[in-house]
């Protein structure tokens, strides 16, 4: 049985066929992408059945978010959201909350909505936004009802007296030094971790956990996803993490696939040579099903974490004179990279800074020095910050980018004023120097650091406005089409799934996300709030409601 | 910074510190086959690679001792939890001190903030330095602020490979080991920070407890009068080393328990500080200040940079 498949316009990223109207399908794979009246020779001794459900609509390649991670995701969506951006939830857009009285008032209201004794979690605080927090503001809300108020950073956190009472903290326990504030119900660095130990029996419990990947399956799917990447599985822990993916995210009811890439330091964690990881990343192959395929990639890390302003940054560094962090010594990773570089793997690097950039570049020189390969598929992570001599040398390279342009939306307003100054913080997630080098690039939201939502990503790397609503450098801003090429076709590439989707064309897999709007020709300021109808994934329509 | 009482059962963490191949695992795996370490002592070291966990587990008498494993933590964050939960779990042992082994790329002062947990207590920031690449690694285009960093956090510095390069010398006034010392087990588990930020309590053991006392020159003195200082010192002092402008000069000093060598150095080279580091066993004496109130020499406060 085929299925032919009509829309008011199909954009298919196959630069030979830019533009059709109707997509022919068998089986999950595209027998043809064109117009209805060429497709006679497959019709014409074959049963088809025409789909016109989205003959009024959009349909685009599926979208692919290249880089998050399902994992911390399931820790962070079984709670609520109160925060200063906005953050479309399949269960409910979050508005916006840009002051303390707001704060304070949706507090109120989900305390009430909620039965009395289920302890309250809630993610977003920012002082920037929503004033200072202590637990006699929180003891207000409720003193009976355990609550706890996370910050947007996951750095700090606050409870209330009943909330320390649940996790057993014994203020009497607590000492000058610890990084916590008792008086405040303030956990903050060291402090953060006191309490996450304490706090695990209700943020980390199974049952939350499955709970947690579920509502992530919502939320890759209500973002227009058909394929993603988790670019560190084995954050927490390999088995139990592989396990409950296995559970949550295969099965008929899936309407996306995805790409594992495991952590490579915690692969050789415990007294396994660097050396001995190919063969072990290899060996994680045999665990493939349909819809959750390791490949020969492999994740290593560079320098600190961005929203914490430890990327480790060339001069002249950060304003205040500290200095970022190594997640490994650069020796370390060099040897991971040389091990798996020399096995032919595709190499995915998370840099933030361009001093982190700058070294991972130094030892990709030194790689293809000793071993020349092309078309490696070596990924830059997330992108930060970087100069454009660094741009060229990418280039050569043939090294690729993948870029959290969100960054540049959330950050370069209070990193221009606080951080690094107006002039590198504009520049952060350089894409258009990428673009115009002609390096593969994408988007991604690395979520929980940013919405998984295609179309925003989309929007911040077109229009490149801060939350400030300053553009910041408009030089580097993309056009609408390579701003969708980032989050299909070149994604695809990224992720080694190139071969089967990414676009639409010939014998590559049914995978569509379908709009209500033309994403190329719309206003680019409309971008990010384009209906998404629904997903089509190996075929099977997967309805948006 | 902690300015806390002591805590008496807190139990004391001795971090040890110090760039990626500097010698931090040899000296673990030394200090986990030596027979000095006492009783209920946890090793938790970054990651069990290179420790030799099975020849430790045989030979050790004792089922308190304890080797955990860390990993680093959350990648995207920054966060590690993973030694909140492996003191979580030791503080329901029968622990009396904790060796702390960070990775080559922590600086030791915020693994030593990570040390103010319930029931512990941070005794000390123990670094190796590589002599044989310390110096061009602190000039490294990466590395080079972290090692500079991982030095200065020091409350004690032991060098390694000092076979490699035998004139090594850090010009600083932190105290120095030598790695080939043969008191150098003991000195690593008896020392304590004199920092002003961390306390410092007798051990349960009977191991020695070795201290440092720094005294900054602060005037001139002759050289006559040094020599009458350094032999009036009393016999808890083990060592001295530093540099002391006298009137003949400036003079590197470096005792070993009686024997003293007092060298001119070049007229064109002048060290950062002026001063002494003593290093004495605090359980004999436990304050140098005494000693050097009767001389007229007291102990100055903030050094005097040259």
């Amino acid at each position: 049985m085929l299925t032919l498949f009509k829309a008011r316009s199909v954009i298919t990223m196959n630069p030979s066929m830019p533009r059709a109207s109707a997509v022919l399908v068998r089986d999950g794979l595209i027998l043809e992408v064109g117009e209805e009246k060429n497709m006679q020779p497959w019709l014409k001794d074959q049963d088809y059945a025409v789909d016109e459900q989205f003959a009024e609509k959009i349909i685009c390649p599926g979208f692919i978010d290249p880089h998050l991670h399902p994992s911390m995701a399931a820790v962070l969506l079984p709670m609520e959201f109160i925060t200063a951006m906005r953050w479309k939830l399949p269960w409910g857009d979050i508005e916006p909350v840009t002051e303390p009285t707001g704060f304070d008032r949706r507090m109120q209201e989900l305390h009430r909505s909620k039965p009395v004794d289920e302890p309250l979690f809630i993610w977003g605080y920012h002082q920037l936004w929503h004033g200072s927090m202590d637990k006699a503001r929180i003891n207000q809300v409720s003193d009976i009802r355990p609550m706890v108020v996370w910050h947007r950073s996951f750095h700090e956190l606050y409870m209330n007296d009943a909330a320390m009472a649940m996790a057993g903290i014994d203020a009497k326990q607590i000492k000058p030094g610890m990084q916590i504030d008792i008086d405040k119900g303030h956990f903050y660095e060291v402090g953060l971790g006191f309490a996450i130990n304490r706090l695990n029996p209700w943020i980390l419990a199974p049952e939350k956990y499955a709970a947690g990947l579920k509502r992530l399956k919502q939320v890759v799917h209500n973002g227009g996803h058909t394929s993603i990447g988790d670019l560190a599985t084995g954050l927490f822990n390999f088995d139990t993490e592989a396990q409950a993916l296995a559970d949550e995210l295969e099965g008929e009811d899936v309407p996306f696939r995805t790409r594992l890439v495991v952590h490579g330091m915690r692969l050789t964690q415990g007294g396994h040579k660097p050396e001995a990881g190919p063969a072990m990343a290899a060996n994680l192959m045999s665990r493939n099903s349909r819809r959750l395929r390791f490949g020969k990639h492999i994740k290593l890390f560079s320098d600190g974490a961005f929203f914490s302003q430890l990327a480790q940054l060339q001069e002249p560094g950060y304003i205040d004179g500290h200095h970022g962090e190594w997640l490994a010594a650069p020796e370390e990773l060099e040897r991971h990279i040389r091990a798996y570089w020399h096995e032919g793997y595709q190499i995915h690097v998370h840099v933030t800074g361009d001093l982190g950039l700058e070294l991972t570049l130094d030892i990709l020189q030194k790689m293809q020095d000793e071993k020349p390969r092309f078309n490696h598929g070596f990924t830059f992570e997330h992108f930060g910050f970087s100069t454009p001599e660094q741009i060229r040398r990418i280039k050569a390279l043939g090294a690729q980018v993948s870029a959290n342009v969100y960054y540049l939306h959330e950050l370069s307003d209070s990193y221009a004023k606080s951080g690094i100054g107006f002039e590198r913080a504009s520049e952060m997630a350089r894409l258009g120097s990428c673009v115009a080098a002609g390096i593969n690039t994408t988007v991604h939201s690395d979520f929980t650091m940013a919405p998984a939502e295609p179309l925003n990503s989309m929007w911040v790397a077109v229009n490149r406005i801060n939350h400030a609503g300053t553009v910041m450098a408009p030089t580097e801003r993309l056009t609408q089409q390579q701003a969708l090429e980032a989050i299909t076709i070149n994604a695809a590439h990224v992720i080694g799934l190139a071969d089967i989707t990414g676009s639409l064309r010939a014998g590559k897999q049914a995978d569509f996300t379908v709009l209500e709007a033309d994403p190329l020709t719309c206003d680019p300021m409309v971008l990010k709030d384009i209906g998404i109808v629904a997903t089509v994934f190996e075929g099977t329509v997967f309805p948006i409601t | 910074m902690n300015t806390a009482p002591k805590d008496k059962n807190a139990r004391p963490i001795t971090v040890i510190g110090g760039y990626l191949g500097s010698g931090k695992t040899t000296l673990i795996n030394r200090l986990l086959g030596d027979p000095a370490i006492p009783e209920g002592t946890a090793v938790l070291v970054n990651d069990f690679g290179d420790i030799n966990i099975d020849e430790t587990l045989i030979r050790d008498q004792s089922a308190d001792d304890k080797v955990i494993g860390l990993s680093n933590g959350c990648i995207c964050c920054s966060i590690s939890d993973d030694l909140s939960k492996a003191l979580d779990t030791l503080n329901k042992m029968p622990i009396r001190q904790v060796i702390l082994e960070t990775s080559g790329v922590a600086e030791p002062s915020r693994v030593l903030q990570h040390c103010h947990y319930p029931g512990f207590r941070p005794r000390a920031a123990i670094v190796v330095v590589d002599a044989s690449n310390f110096s061009a690694r602190s000039k490294d285009k990466y590395v080079g602020s972290l090692v500079r960093a991982q030095v200065d956090q020091a409350h004690l510095l032991i060098v390694s490979k000092t076979d490699l390069n035998p004139s090594f010398e850090l010009k600083r006034l932190t105290p120095q080991v030598d790695c080939r010392d043969a008191g150098l087990i003991e000195t690593v588990l008896g020392w304590q920070a004199s920092a002003e930020n961390f306390s410092s309590t007798k051990p349960h053991s009977t191991m020695p407890t070795f201290s440092a006392y720094t005294w900054y020159q602060q005037e001139p003195i002759t050289k006559e009068k040094l020599s009458t200082l350094l032999a009036g010192l009393d016999a808890s002092v083990e060592r001295v080393k530093g540099w002391v402008a006298t009137d003949e000069g400036i003079y590197h000093i470096n005792r070993v328990a009686a024997h003293i060598e007092l060298n001119r150095i070049d007229r064109n080279w002048q060290p950062d500080l002026l001063g002494l580091v003593l290093i004495h066993h605090a359980d004999m004496n436990p304050s140098l200040e005494e000693f050097f109130a009767t001389t007229q020499y007291p102990i100055a406060k903030e050094p005097l940079h040259s």
